[in-house]
């Protein structure tokens, strides 16, 4: 059985917990509930008979009054940065936090979730976005909590990554 | 424990618990009952606090060096949510702190405290998604009006690539010459928009020349010269009073780009630094362009000619410190000259 640890990170708002409620429970509520703190869930899983155990880590998004704490990705495998297309500011969101995730940690496999891709036609991210976001290298997956649509390969391109790290 | 100290406990939902080892810790205080669910069968033993709260293992490095340096000041774990027996959240944090040379850890349930902090931030996100939401709709709708200024210019554009020589792959790279001498001065980025569409209006004023003397293949007389001198006012008389930046600019640049560094230029003999810098501009990236470019009247000039050419009238045609920053700027003005060539356009597209 192999432990990791995963951090979801990004501003307020883009839907973090949603999708660590839609992956680990099944559900999703409409209503914005802002989290505080951190809040920790488990999922096993099978993935090319391996096992896996996941502690997936909801850190309560960053804006002007709370930060992200480094101690919280201490002893991380991973972690998946969440933006929400329709709000032009988590984009910027999740750059600052990617690049202080990089200076804290250094590189570890990472996903960029692109949320809310039942609402696409309000997206509003541009080319030159999409192409930067390309450049760090890292998966980048469409996402719907509210549809369930991306969540389970969002996770998947995770251990993916380590699959490969670890030949 | 004393019954003060126990009831202290009870009243802020605390546990008091010593380090015993690296990992484990026995508890002081009496067990809360909200604790009761986490700790099962260890309450009685010593526990292992970061299996019990995974959450633990990013702060007990921060606890360790705390409790090795003996300080007696409290350090705060940050909030982590549990959920209870009930399916409900637990809000906890730790401290930890040395006291008589023990290393404590408190662990305190925050209970009605974080519910109202929950509450506080709650309000302060939704008021600023509202903000963001504002904000994004003044953005898309002042693009939106930006887009329809740069439409009506451009259209504006194209009516003098009907009456003259010129062709639309001309002003198209007129306004990116000016464009890229603009960022190279460090305008800000409204300034480089507007004179990327305002420098191409430069002779838009030609409108009002008769083809007589406009397209006249000789030599203008001195009174025919006098009437095409006036498609400085006239252009700038059809731009101005706009209220539209660009506009503006594009009278500017319109009413005075036949002006001087030495003052012997026209409409109004302006001299040096009275000559607006986007009118300047333009001047030196038009020379430039017509210089280096074939016409139905004459031939092309290589590169080098044209820049002697253009050296030669610093000081008293061109700005000379403006010419420097073009000299510095010509690979980019190669690049644009190579990108944006004549073939088949007759009307500027951006």
């Amino acid at each position: 059985m192999i432990q990791q640890k995963i951090c979801l990170l990004g501003s307020f708002s883009v839907g973090k917990t949603s999708l660590i409620r839609r992956y680990v429970d099944s559900l999703f509520g409409d209503k914005y509930l802002t989290t505080v703190g951190v809040k920790i869930d488990k999922k096993q899983l099978r993935v090319a008979d391996q096992d896996y155990s996941l502690m997936l880590w909801d850190i309560a998004g960053e804006d002007d009054f709370t930060s992200i704490r480094p101690a919280y990705l201490r002893g991380m495998g991973g972690y998946i940065i969440v933006i929400d297309p329709t709000r032009p500011h988590s984009y910027d969101a999740a750059i600052a936090i990617h690049e202080m995730v990089k200076t804290t940690v250094g590189h570890l496999p990472a996903v960029f979730a692109l949320n809310k891709s039942d609402i696409k036609t309000s997206w509003q991210l541009d080319t030159l976005q999409y192409q930067h976001l390309h450049q760090f290298g890292h998966p980048i997956v469409e996402t719907s909590a509210k549809q369930d649509l991306g969540v389970e390969n969002m996770f998947l391109q995770l251990i993916q990554q380590w699959s490969k790290q670890h030949g | 424990m004393d019954k003060l100290l126990t009831s202290i406990c009870s009243s802020l939902n605390l546990a008091i618990f010593s380090r015993q080892t690296t990992e484990q810790f026995r508890l002081l205080s009496n067990t809360p009952d909200w604790l009761v669910f986490f700790l099962g069968q260890s309450v009685a033993n010593d526990s292992v606090l970061t299996h019990t709260f995974p959450y633990l293992t990013c702060f007990m490095e921060d606890a360790e060096h705390h409790w090795q340096t003996q300080q007696t000041t409290p350090l705060t774990s940050g909030v982590w949510v549990e959920i209870d027996e009930l399916g409900n959240e637990l809000a906890l944090e730790a401290s930890a702190f040395c006291a008589n040379g023990k290393a404590i850890l408190l662990l305190q349930n925050l209970g009605e405290k974080y519910r109202q902090e929950v509450s506080h931030l709650q309000q302060l996100r939704e008021g600023l998604l509202t903000q963001e939401k504002l904000e994004n709709e003044v953005h898309k709708r002042t693009l939106k009006i930006k887009q329809r200024e740069e439409e009506i210019a451009i259209k504006l554009v194209s009516l003098t690539s009907y009456r003259d020589e010129e062709t639309g792959a001309h002003v198209k790279r007129i306004g990116l010459y000016a464009a890229a001498m603009g960022k190279a001065l460090g305008w800000n980025t409204q300034q480089i928009d507007d004179i990327r569409i305002a420098a191409p209006m430069h002779d838009i004023g030609k409108i009002g020349i008769p083809d007589r003397i406009l397209l006249k293949k000789g030599k203008l007389t001195e009174v025919e010269f006098d009437i095409m001198k006036r498609h400085t006012e006239i252009g700038a008389k059809m731009l101005h009073d706009s209220n539209i930046p660009v506009l503006d600019m594009a009278a500017q640049i319109a009413f005075c780009h036949h002006e001087k560094w030495d003052g012997s230029g026209y409409p109004r003999g302006l001299i040096g630094e009275d000559i607006p810098e986007s009118a300047r501009i333009t001047a030196i990236v038009d020379i430039y362009d017509a210089l280096v470019h074939e016409r139905v009247y004459k031939k092309a000039m290589c590169e080098q000619e044209a820049l002697d050419l253009m050296a030669s009238m610093t000081g008293s045609h061109l700005d000379p410190d403006l010419f420097k920053v073009f000299s510095g700027l010509l690979p980019v003005m190669r690049r644009i000259r190579q990108e944006v060539n004549e073939i088949g356009d007759l009307l500027v597209s951006y």
